[in-house]
């Protein structure tokens, strides 16, 4: 039987419409701008000044804490100016612009398509190379995979999941890189399995991508069979369900664990790293080429099948030129979310710029986006039914309109992954994560500040 | 550049919405609807005309102008209400008696405590309780009026309900009556009680839209199959089988159409399942023990009342706890 999350869940419509267009690279333009704030935590703070001359792949920001990320230049020519430029959201962040000149690499960049196999036996190397090189978490978060590849002193990783999934409608990057960059993907895996210790990986992927399934498993019997360090990698099919892309959900299908309140996957002994990160680890640690470049996915129910592309991206590129390079936003098009429909965001700001996490560039129409007017609470139950964390968002709804903070404590607000189920199934068009996202931010600082004292 | 919608995530919609899930409940019912027609011809015809539309009536006339809110008679939740009373009554009430039903339903048991998704009770049960106990000679009148095809069975039939008969004259009274017969045309009784089989049908066809979950409908069946069997065994000649009380009084169309409105029912498939033991064993408490011969009305407004107690017991099991 297909394994998948044991609680609630979702089926919304498959969409993978651009699953079998190829990833094509796009030309670099002739500015790009590159956000200092690419990754979860700190943003980075700049290293270059002004009118100083940059390659492809320097470092142009350096991690500004813990949890932060090496920023790396995408073209090379000169710094025009560092300072504030709106991000997708439409806030300010500061921004590198840089006027290209040519396409230069730093040294040391492998840009060779040859297969690198034999994997460096220097744990402490591999994380450096993927600290410098900027490596962070491509499923959406953006955190910083070196931290999540170091776990605390007394945990210890059981498992490294490798999360194909990709759960969200429309999206189809990760599918493609599981068809094109198969063996890389799994060479990725065998470096992270190592560094955590010998633990077995696992790459999870939904039963609607067969042909991802088939290369993978393709990939990894070739490596086991021509090189070592590839034991006790292996494909799980997963059924379909969203959010099976979410850490949490993504641990319970494939462990059978789950991992507890507030509590970290490394509790559970779980390190989960989308595939697109395990490529970005494979070209560091292989490669020595840091993450200045992701595939994003240009679709829609209104683009003619022409229009639909994967591209390989540079990071630090006008979403605007992309679009435009893309054949235009359609007239149908009253939304544009950069990442999935469930999860990702609606873009306020077309001049924002490509980001490492950036993923897609989706056109809405009206008749699929705009929300219905809000009726009453029916109490069909129909959320808490989706809801993948087992809460209650009828009842949270409730609490969270009359500020009862205790209330929606004890009734674990605080676990809301964000997911969108919820919202998504209720018929009576109740903004209920809306409502929710809020009210857990307030019980998140509430239990922060506890803690303080 | 056009304009363009920024919101918060997520950006889909679920196509269900309050309307279609009436919609289809409604759809669900049209087999019994359709059976007693024909069986009852114009007269059961007349009795669903006026309660759908006095329901539609009084919800469009008390929103509008006596609580001054938005019309609610686009959610299609009246509708049902007239459908589900119009299915509770014999196919002989008068359409006045069908007009206070409605006005119980939907004006007292309904938009007096707020409207839909703040009743405590379900409006159509409410409504039948009150004419069966304000109009009990109507409401227990089950002679067969002409309709529009004939059948030997219900035709021959005139008098008690088979649990009024055992009211009577005890498990005596019934004996020889056919189970296949009733499951395709129960004898006397409520007009939508008629047919088993085009109740069942609406129950798979609300389960395969997803509409409702099976945990009410089935608990209650199980319920009132262990406890009558427990009965039956100990001595027949007293208490009436299961399949005698799972196929009369109006049990297939109270727990598969009433028990299961959302409203008035549990929120937890636990909850649901705790919902659906207690009207089990209500309704046959009532029906072996007390002074009516049915009991499924009153189990499931007797539960509803529970139902705000149950949901504070009952919470789902949540993830990592």
């Amino acid at each position: 039987m297909m394994k998948t999350f044991s609680i609630g869940g979702i089926h919304p419509c498959d969409s993978k419409i651009s699953k079998d267009c190829r990833i094509e690279v796009l030309p670099v333009p002739s500015k790009v701008f590159i956000s200092v704030a690419q990754h979860l935590g700190a943003p980075a703070t700049p290293v270059v000044k002004v009118g100083d001359q940059v390659k492809v792949g320097q470092v142009i920001a350096e991690p500004a804490g813990f949890i932060s990320a090496y920023v790396h230049s995408s073209v090379s020519g000169t710094v025009k100016s560092i300072g504030p430029r709106k991000d997708l959201a439409g806030n300010n962040m500061t921004h590198i612009e840089i006027d290209v000149e040519g396409d230069e690499w730093v040294e040391g960049a492998d840009l060779t398509d040859t297969l690198v196999t034999a994997i460096p036996e220097d744990n402490k190397e591999i994380l450096d190379r993927i600290k410098m090189c900027g490596v962070v978490g491509l499923g959406g978060a953006t955190f910083p995979a070196h931290v999540k590849l170091c776990p605390p002193p007394g945990k210890k990783a059981d498992c490294l999941i490798l999360n194909g999934a990709e759960c969200e409608p429309y999206l189809t990057s990760d599918y493609r890189i599981m068809l094109e960059r198969s063996k890389e993907i799994v060479v990725g895996a065998a470096i992270m399995k190592q560094v955590l210790g010998g633990c077995p990986a696992v790459i999870g992927i939904e039963e609607n991508k067969p042909e991802a399934i088939k290369a993978m498993t393709a990939a990894v019997s070739e490596l086991q069979a021509t090189a070592k360090g590839y034991d006790g990698i292996s494909v799980m099919t997963l059924r379909k369900k969203y959010p099976q892309g979410g850490e949490k959900q993504l641990i319970d299908a494939v462990m059978g664990r789950q991992v507890k309140s507030m509590g970290l996957p490394i509790d559970v002994g779980a390190v989960v790293q989308n595939v697109a990160t395990s490529l970005a680890v494979y070209e560091a640690v292989q490669k020595n080429i840091p993450l200045v470049t992701n595939v994003m996915t240009i679709t829609g129910d209104c683009l003619p099948m022409e229009k639909q592309h994967n591209y390989k991206f540079r990071i630090g590129m006008p979403l605007s030129y992309i679009a435009e390079y893309a054949g235009g936003v359609p007239e149908e098009a009253v939304k544009i979310i950069s990442g999935g429909p469930m999860m990702g965001k609606a873009i306020a700001n077309l001049d924002a710029t490509t980001v490492k996490g950036s993923s897609s560039l989706l056109y809405l129409t009206a008749e699929q986006t705009v929300r219905g007017v809000e009726s009453a609470c029916i109490r069909c139950g129909k959320c808490a039914e989706a809801c993948p964390m087992g809460l209650e968002p009828f009842l949270l709804n409730k609490y969270a309109r009359n500020n009862m903070m205790d209330e929606l404590e004890e009734n674990a607000v605080q676990d809301c992954i964000e997911c969108g189920c919820c919202l998504y199934s209720c018929p009576a068009n109740i903004p209920l994560l809306d409502i929710i996202r809020l009210a857990k931010g307030d019980v998140i600082r509430i239990i922060r500040g506890r803690g303080q004292k | 550049m056009n304009k363009i919608l920024v919101s918060p995530s997520p950006h889909l919609h679920t196509k269900t919405s309050t309307k279609s899930l009436m919609r289809d409940v409604v759809i669900a019912l049209l087999p019994a609807v359709v059976v007693s027609v024909l069986f009852y011809g114009w007269s059961e015809l007349l009795v669903l005309g006026v309660s759908v539309a006095s329901c539609m009536l009084l919800e469009f006339l008390i929103t509008k102008y006596m609580l001054k809110k938005p019309c609610t008679l686009g959610d299609w939740s009246a509708v049902v209400t007239g459908v589900l009373l119009a299915l509770n009554l014999p196919a002989t009430t008068p359409w006045w008696v069908v007009f206070i039903g409605a006005v119980v339903a939907v004006g007292v048991a309904k938009l007096t405590f707020g409207g839909l998704g703040q009743n405590v009770f379900n409006p159509a049960i409410a409504g039948r309780v009150f004419l069966l106990i304000s109009f009990p000679t109507y409401m227990t009148d089950w002679t067969k009026p002409a309709g529009f095809i004939s059948n030997a069975a219900v035709d021959a039939y005139t008098g008690a309900t088979p649990l009024g008969l055992v009211g009577e004259g005890g498990v005596e009274a019934i004996k020889g009556l056919d189970y296949l017969d009733m499951l395709f045309w129960n004898i006397g009784g409520s007009a939508g009680e008629l047919s088993a089989i085009a109740l069942l049908l609406g129950f798979a066809y609300l389960l395969v839209r997803r509409v409702i979950r099976p945990y009410i409908t089935l608990s209650i069946w199980g319920t009132v199959a262990v406890f009558s069997g427990i009965f039956w065994l100990i001595n027949p000649e007293v208490y009436t089988d299961p399949a005698f009380n799972l196929l009369t009084g109006g049990l297939l169309l109270g727990s598969i159409f009433m028990a299961t409105d959302y409203v008035t029912s549990p929120m937890s498939n636990m909850g649901g399942v705790i919902f659906g033991v207690g009207i089990g064993l209500l309704t046959m408490l009532i029906r072996y023990f007390g002074a009516y011969p049915e009991g499924v009305s009153f189990a499931i407004l007797i539960m509803n009342s529970v139902v705000p107690l149950i949901n504070k017991w009952c919470h789902a099991k949540k993830y990592g706890r």
